[in-house]
């Protein structure tokens, strides 16, 4: 089941002499839904993906922060002092990291997650086998983790996580690393995900979060810029010119506006044929 | 003979203590015995190529230290019999015996500690580790600390190549490459950290530090120790009471 996430005006610095990483940001992530968060270098993508996830609350007990953090029926003030997996599962920036290293084959790596729950071996080996189908990586079961390439690495990234089938999901720049076919594989799942799992996606690209987000969110230096629909994102977008490269995102949007009218028509060529025969 | 993960530890730890506790005329031929047990004993065979060169040099460089080690004491140190001149230069029995002592001690410790880990595949070590149920915390920094290891000399190749890339002479010779450590250190140092970070991150937001307790994985940590482990803990007991009665019958 997906869960919501409300924060409320949660303010977060990482010293008294540093300065604010998020001021004062408020978010309402409806479940199931998928939420893109834009921004340069900085912004406090990264920072608000880990107090969703408690690393935050965990591992900078001494911080300033305030504000208030809901992630399903669970209200944190200010944010989680503990790991919310498997509620809240993240997978970071760099694939290669995610993964434990300690695990032979990629089969067992994902399983590696399954035994942290305590869940018996013979019900994991059929949820691993049946979530590597899902993603398309069942054919690599057997391999080594090391062995795999950037996509493959990342879908494996991924599959660590989704075997927990976390309520909410989040990804940290997930295409920082991918060529383009590995980045359209990654979108079919994240779009297969849609409902069933909240989805956060961080990114610096317009190309990857516009067409799959159900919201968009502009961070700039740990301020709330932009909170709403794609659609009045894409509207307003030459007001974020100063901190988003916007020219960069006009040429991608006509580029998606151009592969979608070509999907169209595919499809009408394909109803056309269809009904011949 | 059944050599596994329990069996070899017990190994590991009888010759540390032999180490500590007896002569060098113990010491030495358990360092051969040590050695040799990489080529003869299947279980200790280096698990990679990588593994294997490794231990291959290490050898070629314990040689060095136990000659330099040898002849500097022998030299500094004065005390004994002059055994003899060398241009001008005294070479003392004290000083000759305590290398011997140290570089003996010191190689039976590196050289064990060294055929567990190159035979011993990293995740079979730490499934180990989880099984005879060794707090998470602690099994994650001794993760961190091998993979960082493991992936050292790799790291260290990328940081000389990016060294290269921007003109450093890395590799023009004994000198030019002691020169630029410093200026490899800091970026060594650094990446580690940073990428030891995330992976404990990546592992921590994978649960790994809330196990429950009553894991399947662990169902193993009840069985008994097997003969061979118990001989060899059994030993290192006795080499053990052995050296604490002569200390004692010592006064």
């Amino acid at each position: 089941m997906a869960a919501r996430i409300l924060i409320d005006r949660f303010s977060f610095r990482y010293g008294p002499d540093l300065p604010s990483a998020l001021a004062e940001v408020s978010l309402d992530i409806a479940p199931g839904s998928c939420c893109g968060i834009l921004g340069p270098t900085g912004a406090g993508k990264t920072t608000l993906l880990h107090a969703l996830v408690g690393i935050l609350g965990r591992h900078h007990p001494d911080s300033i922060h305030a504000g208030t953090i809901r992630v399903g029926e669970r209200t944190f003030a200010p944010l989680p002092d503990e790991i919310l997996f498997p509620k809240v599962g993240l997978v970071l920036q760099d694939p290669f990291v995610q993964l434990s290293g300690v695990r032979d084959t990629v089969s067992d790596e994902v399983l590696f997650t399954l035994e942290n729950l305590g869940i018996a071996s013979e019900v994991a080996q059929s949820r691993v086998a049946a979530l590597l189908r899902e993603l398309g990586i069942d054919h690599l079961a057997s391999r080594q983790p090391s062995t795999l390439s950037g996509g493959e690495t990342q879908r494996l990234a991924l599959a660590t996580m989704l075997i927990a089938a976390p309520e909410v999901l989040l990804l940290d720049e997930p295409t920082s690393a991918l060529d383009t076919s590995a980045v359209e594989r990654l979108r079919q799942i994240i779009e297969s995900l849609h409902s069933r799992t909240t989805v956060i996606i961080t990114d610096t690209q317009i190309d990857f979060s516009l067409p799959l987000a159900d919201q968009i969110v502009v961070l700039d230096a740990g301020n709330l810029r932009f909170d709403g629909k794609p659609s009045d994102f894409t509207s307003r977008m030459n007001e974020f010119g100063d901190v988003l490269p916007v020219r960069g995102w006009r040429e991608a949007l006509d580029r998606l506006a151009e592969s979608s009218a070509m999907q169209s028509h595919a499809a009408d060529l394909l109803g056309k044929a269809l009904g011949k025969t | 003979m059944r050599l596994d993960i329990s069996s070899k530890l017990a190994l590991v730890l009888l010759l540390w203590v032999c180490a500590f506790t007896l002569e060098w005329f113990v010491s030495v031929p358990l360092l051969v015995v040590a050695a040799a047990a990489r080529y003869l004993v299947p279980a200790f065979r280096p698990q990679s190529h990588r593994a294997n060169r490794a231990f291959n040099k290490f050898l070629l460089y314990s040689v060095a230290i136990l000659v330099l080690l040898t002849a500097l004491n022998a030299l500094l140190m004065p005390g004994g019999d002059i055994l003899f001149t060398l241009a001008g230069l005294k070479f003392h029995h004290d000083g000759l015996m305590f290398g011997i002592r140290t570089a003996a001690r010191l190689l039976l410790l590196s050289v064990s500690i060294l055929i567990f880990f190159i035979s011993t595949p990293l995740p079979d070590f730490i499934r180990f580790l989880q099984q005879k149920g060794l707090p998470s915390q602690l099994v994650l920094i001794l993760l961190l600390t091998l993979h960082f290891l493991d992936q050292l000399p790799e790291r260290i190749n990328r940081v000389f190549v990016a060294q290269e890339a921007r003109g450093a002479p890395v590799r023009a010779g004994v000198f030019s490459r002691a020169k630029s450590l410093v200026s490899i250190l800091s970026p060594l140092v650094l990446s580690s950290i940073v990428e030891s970070i995330d992976r404990g991150t990546a592992l921590e937001v994978r649960g790994f530090l809330v196990r429950p307790e009553a894991s399947l994985v662990r169902v193993q940590a009840r069985q008994k120790l097997n003969p061979v482990s118990l001989t060899l803990l059994l030993l290192t007991l006795g080499v053990l009471f052995l050296f604490l009665l002569r200390w004692l019958l010592a006064f």
